[in-house]
């Protein structure tokens, strides 16, 4: 019954993934990942045998856990793909942020320099 | 190394300044009275008068538009004076610590081309907790500098180069990630022991909060043990 539900929330999370690429809420780099992820669930959901082979090759008691165990590496590895993209983003919004402080205080400095002379 | 030129070197001066409105005009007035140096204030978002009273004083301000931190507003001004082609630059801090007088002691390695990084040590300033907790950062990090967090120091252009880097703008701190990045480079870095007034005003960024404390030492203490160099050991003291 769990391979069922998974195949149906696969196909959910599927539909969804497909409807916020095409409203523009998902960038379609994030969107292939999801969408793989959903339609592998769904599969795995649909052909239970596949599992239960796969569990009995590697020992696995209760089948559905592989199902989960499956899941769960995938997840941590996107997890962690997503803070590395999130500190590649920070360095860049780092730097925009001195380089703008660079460009502000350069400009004040002229704005004096150009005071200074035009006085004298 | 950077050889003496012909020229004489370009320095300039970087303060990374928070809400350091009752010492940062005194700083910046007792440093150009002796040197005749640039000197760059980068406000790291501060919510009190630090800009205006630092530009009265007759620094130049560079004004971050959020909060990045001592070493990502120390970065801004190094990065500020590379852009202009500097060749040496001085940190130091705007509480008021460091001692202009001591700044030829830290200049001179630098410009004889004996040293990379030259950086203000005085241990006897500190507590004995900091001090462990100096020893713990040694240890997982594999230094071998007296003070590894003090912010009075002066960069060669070797340096800074390196410091400029996209790499090191992740660092949170300017203590062991940076001179672990400076190891990296095969860069030669001296202790020159200074003498440190009081803080004027303001506080430690890091040391008012155990659990401020707590966090920076486990991130200091994971990033030395990630970036420690394998087989040798970073040397030198004056």
């Amino acid at each position: 019954m769990i391979l069922w539900i998974n195949a149906a929330i696969g196909l959910l999370v599927a539909t969804t993934i497909l409807l916020l690429i095409r409203r523009d809420k998902l960038h379609i780099r994030h969107g292939v990942f999801w969408l793989f992820v959903a339609v592998a669930f769904a599969g795995l959901g649909f052909a239970p045998p596949v599992v239960d082979w796969l569990a009995k090759i590697l020992g696995v008691g209760y089948p559905p856990i592989l199902a989960m165990l499956a899941t769960i590496t995938v997840l941590v590895i996107k997890i962690l793909l997503m803070d590395i993209d999130q500190a590649r983003q920070e360095v860049q919004l780092q730097r925009l942020i001195q380089r703008v402080a660079i460009l502000e205080g350069s400009l004040q400095q002229r704005i004096k320099s150009d005071d200074e002379a035009s006085k004298s | 190394m950077t050889a003496l030129a012909s020229l004489p070197p370009k320095v300039g001066v970087v303060i990374p300044a928070l809400n350091e409105a009752d010492a940062i005009g005194q700083v910046v007035s007792s440093l150009r009275s002796k040197y005749d140096y640039p000197i760059v204030v980068v406000d790291d978002c501060s919510e009190d008068e630090t800009s205006q009273i630092a530009l009265q004083a007759g620094a130049q301000v560079l004004p971050l538009a959020a909060r990045l931190g001592a070493w990502g507003a120390t970065q801004t001004g190094i990065r500020y004076f590379l852009q202009q082609n500097f060749d040496v630059v001085v940190t130091l801090d705007a509480d008021g610590q460091h001692e202009p007088e001591s700044l030829p002691a830290l200049l001179e390695p630098i410009l004889n081309g004996n040293a990379d990084v030259t950086i203000g040590t005085c241990p006897g300033r500190v507590s004995r907790l900091r001090l462990l907790a100096w020893m713990m950062m040694k240890t997982t990090s594999g230094l071998r500098m007296e003070d590894i967090t003090s912010g009075f120091r002066v960069y060669n252009r070797q340096a800074l180069d390196e410091l400029a880097d996209p790499r090191a703008t992740l660092f949170d701190y300017q203590d062991v990630g940076v001179l672990l990045c400076l190891q990296a480079a095969d860069l030669k870095l001296l202790d020159v022991p200074v003498q440190m007034q009081e803080r004027c005003g303001g506080g430690s960024r890091i040391f008012h909060s155990w659990l401020v404390v707590g966090r920076y030492m486990l991130q200091t203490l994971i990033l030395g043990l990630a970036k420690r160099r394998l087989g040798t050991r970073m040397e030198g003291k004056v």
